[in-house]
């Protein structure tokens, strides 16, 4: 029972959420058939434990990796019980070390030198050993050759050591010594081995959350590629959270006023006393969105982020027009509509990304192709650090969408004392806002969408 | 569930054995899905694919078992008036007519507004009790004496809300009604949800089931599958189907072809006298495996070659 405790533990680790209640399922489970058959047992934790199947491929590379292990021990338990019980083996030892040293050949004399050269399975040894050196919290690779030595001392290799340094005085004293050198080396090994096992069980997963926790702070233009996939998961993952909360209220609001001739015809049949209420259903307005991103150098990858975002929430806001822009702009909503979003944010990412911001042109632009199409309905997100190169900013058509939009926000990637700073001119445009955020990290994006969809 | 037959769900081979007879090949990790939820009384959700079995797993496990099987499809705004109880307005109504005109023997000689009430009280309440509750599904399942088996389907296209509506029953087999007060079940039922990830469903679902995905079968299996169910089919041919399925699952369709139409093609190539599979006959009858145009578009050029590959 101990060791699918142990298990349980190391799934937690790698993030499966798994639950006391499901715990003790798993327990049951396992009581009602045995944990004989691999298969089997695979079979039954995999039914009470796994709940998500995103999960399936990090539970079988867990549960192959530490039931191997398992199973080597348990292997080693039954070989060292099966001669006879331990106690009498461990008498029987000193009787014969006794005898041995009589008999003028030389035997060693700490207890891991014994029973490394009477050649003992050392396999539930190491597992006790690791387990009272508590192996299991070990989070970095650097740490493996620490809880390696910690281990080593535990089984005794202090004494093990002083015994084969120790001057030698007889030739058979000499080739014990050598020996158990040998032996220790074979040692050292066979503990290596197991911390690496449990260091890929335990720790792996460990440093992805520790990664992720700290993305999640992390400043998203500072955002490094071999990042990206990491990152693209925990922004689907925030997305989906909120899309989950968002859709449930949405529900709620859609019952409207009574409607009082169906509710009459419904209740005809009980003499008109009104039993059955019908009610007139009010028409879900989803928000409109237009989103305007930035796409020149130092914006570009909060915007990858921010567009990720948006079209992962694509259950709960339906209507986004996209649109991004260096010194053109360009719509690509259709472009992001395709299966993989990943490969049409690279796309869009080279085509038009790095090139120097002109928001004159790109407004005038936008005016041209969108402006028409903003109502009383539609918020407009704008993403960009108001960096004009000393240009016109053609503010006028910024004030146009504020006066036609029913919200216009103005994200900016800077904090706050860096605006305005240079040729930054967001004090010109903000009074067209209805708000401007900082937007540096993936928390703030979580938020003000959030806030976006509670009040939409 | 009081299962008269306790060796009939003595261990997972028994079950996968006997569903095999009754003509459910199923794998190991199905048998031993139903074994536990036997054993442990918890519900199974069932993940997959559509047309994997899993609403037909429903069926078998209650013929298997001799109970009845009580099936709730679940969709869009159902709510609990739908699923666990109503009230019989009606016969409500006329009940109240009834006592209106019994008021007058039940309150006679009475001396005071005090008395009158208290003899209402005694008069005992009706209105909202047990003979006027129209059970539906849920409540259905709760109150039939042997237990049942009962299949609440498609739970993900169901609001949020009724989710949390099941809650309750999952996990302690009872359900509150707040006229009558708490209905525990009188024999534990055989629970089986299905879903077909439309949506994610909730956490604390997930945790009160045991969770069995029924992926897409193997060849091996697959052609057992057909054996079964397709009486008269040649081996050879049965191979061949099965691999071309097989090839057309790896293939990026909007919707690949699932056991059930597996099972319709077969049957329709029979039917057709089609003794090896070729190009013409394949295109012809190729709108009974894919359900979209594009799919069939998709494919269509591709056939010689996947033939080729198959045979």
């Amino acid at each position: 029972m101990r060791f699918v405790a142990d298990f349980i533990g190391a799934l937690r680790e790698a993030g499966l959420p798994v639950s006391p209640a499901e715990s003790l399922d798993a327990l049951n489970a396992i009581k009602l058939l045995g944990v004989e058959n691999r298969i089997t047992t695979k079979t039954v934790l995999a039914l009470t434990l796994v709940k998500r199947n995103t999960d399936q491929v990090i539970y079988d590379e867990l549960f192959d990796l530490y039931f191997t292990g398992v199973e080597k021990v348990k292997q080693a338990d039954s070989d060292k019980l099966a001669p006879d019980e331990p106690d009498t083996e461990s008498e029987a030892s000193i009787g014969e070390h006794e005898q041995a040293s009589r008999a003028d050949e030389f035997t060693a004399s700490s207890a891991l030198g014994q029973s490394l050269s009477q050649k003992l399975d050392m396999r539930l040894a190491i597992t006790q050993a690791a387990m009272a050196e508590n192996l299991s919290s070990i989070v970095f690779f650097t740490q493996k050759n620490h809880f390696a030595y910690k281990i080593m001392q535990r089984l005794g290799d202090e004494a093990l050591s002083t015994e084969i340094r120790a001057e030698a005085h007889s030739p058979a004293q000499k080739k014990s010594q050598h020996e158990l050198i040998e032996y220790r080396t074979r040692l050292l090994e066979q503990v290596k081995d197991y911390v690496e096992q449990q260091y890929l069980i335990f720790a792996r997963h460990k440093g992805t959350k520790f990664r992720e926790d700290h993305l999640q702070q992390a400043k998203l233009s500072q955002v490094e590629h071999v990042d990206y996939a990491l990152m693209q998961r925990l922004v689907q993952r925030s997305a989906r959270k909120l899309a989950a909360q968002h859709s449930r209220r949405r529900l709620t609001r859609k019952r409207g006023l009574l409607d009082v001739r169906k509710t009459i015809a419904a209740n005809a049949a009980f003499d008109g006393a009104l039993f059955h209420t019908r009610w007139k259903a009010t028409r879900v307005e989803r928000p409109k969105i237009i989103a305007i991103c930035d796409v020149s150098g130092s914006v570009s990858r909060v915007a990858r982020f921010l567009l990720l975002f948006l079209y992962s929430l694509q259950d709960v806001m339906p209507k986004v027009r996209s649109f991004v822009f260096a010194s053109e702009m360009i719509e690509v909503t259709k472009l992001l509509e395709q299966e993989n979003i990943e490969l049409a944010l690279e796309e869009i990412m080279q085509r038009w990304g790095g090139l120097s911001t002109d928001y004159g042109k790109a407004l005038a632009d936008f005016q041209m192709q969108a402006l028409a199409s903003i109502d009383k309905k539609t918020t407009v997100i704008m993403l960009g650090d108001a960096r004009n190169n000393q240009g016109d900013g053609r503010t006028d058509i910024w004030q146009k969408v504020f006066r036609q939009s029913k919200r216009v926000l103005w994200l900016n990637p800077e904090q706050r004392n860096s605006w305005d700073s240079g040729d930054s001119i967001m004090s010109q445009y903000s009074p067209w806002c209805s708000s401007v955020e900082p937007c540096r990290n993936l928390k703030d994006i979580e938020g003000i969408f959030n806030r976006l969809l509670k009040y939409s | 569930m009081i299962i008269k037959h306790q060796e009939k769900i003595a261990s997972p081979e028994i079950i996968q054995r006997q569903y095999e007879a009754l003509g459910y090949i199923c794998s190991p990790s199905v048998a031993t899905a139903i074994y536990l939820a036997c054993h442990l009384q918890k519900p199974i959700l069932i993940e997959g694919p559509p047309g994997v079995g899993k609403t037909e797993l429903a069926k078998i496990t209650a013929a298997y078992l001799n109970a009845p099987l009580i099936r709730m499809q679940c969709y869009e705004g159902l709510d609990e008036s739908k699923a666990l109880y109503e009230w019989k307005y009606g016969k409500q109504l006329l009940y109240t007519q009834v006592l209106k005109e019994q008021l007058g023997d039940v309150l006679r000689g009475a001396r005071g507004l005090d008395e009158s009430i208290a003899r209402l009280h005694d008069f005992g309440d009706i209105f909202y009790s047990q003979d006027f509750l129209e059970p539906r599904p849920l409540l259905q399942a709760l109150q039939s004496e042997d237990g049942a088996v009962l299949l609440i389907d498609e739970i993900d296209k169901a609001d949020q809300e009724f989710e949390a509506f099941l809650l309750e029953l999952l996990s302690d087999y009872q359900v509150s009604i707040p006229e009558i007060g708490t209905v525990k079940a009188k024999s534990t039922p055989i629970v089986m949800l299905t879903s077909n990830n439309t949506r994610e469903l909730g956490d604390a679902l997930k945790r009160r089931c045991l969770h069995l995905y029924i992926p897409f079968p193997d060849a091996a299996l697959e052609s057992r599958i057909l054996a079964t169910q397709v009486e008269g089919l040649e081996t050879q041919l049965r191979e061949q189907i099965v691999a071309l399925i097989g090839e057309l699952r790896n293939m990026p369709l909007k919707k690949s072809p699932a056991v059930s139409e597996t099972i319709d093609w077969a049957r329709a190539l029979l039917l057709l006298n089609v003794e090896t599979l070729d190009p013409h006959w394949v295109k012809e009858t190729l709108n009974l495996l894919l359900k979209f145009q594009d799919d069939i578009e998709l494919v269509e050029p591709e056939i010689v070659a996947l033939l080729k590959r198959v045979s």
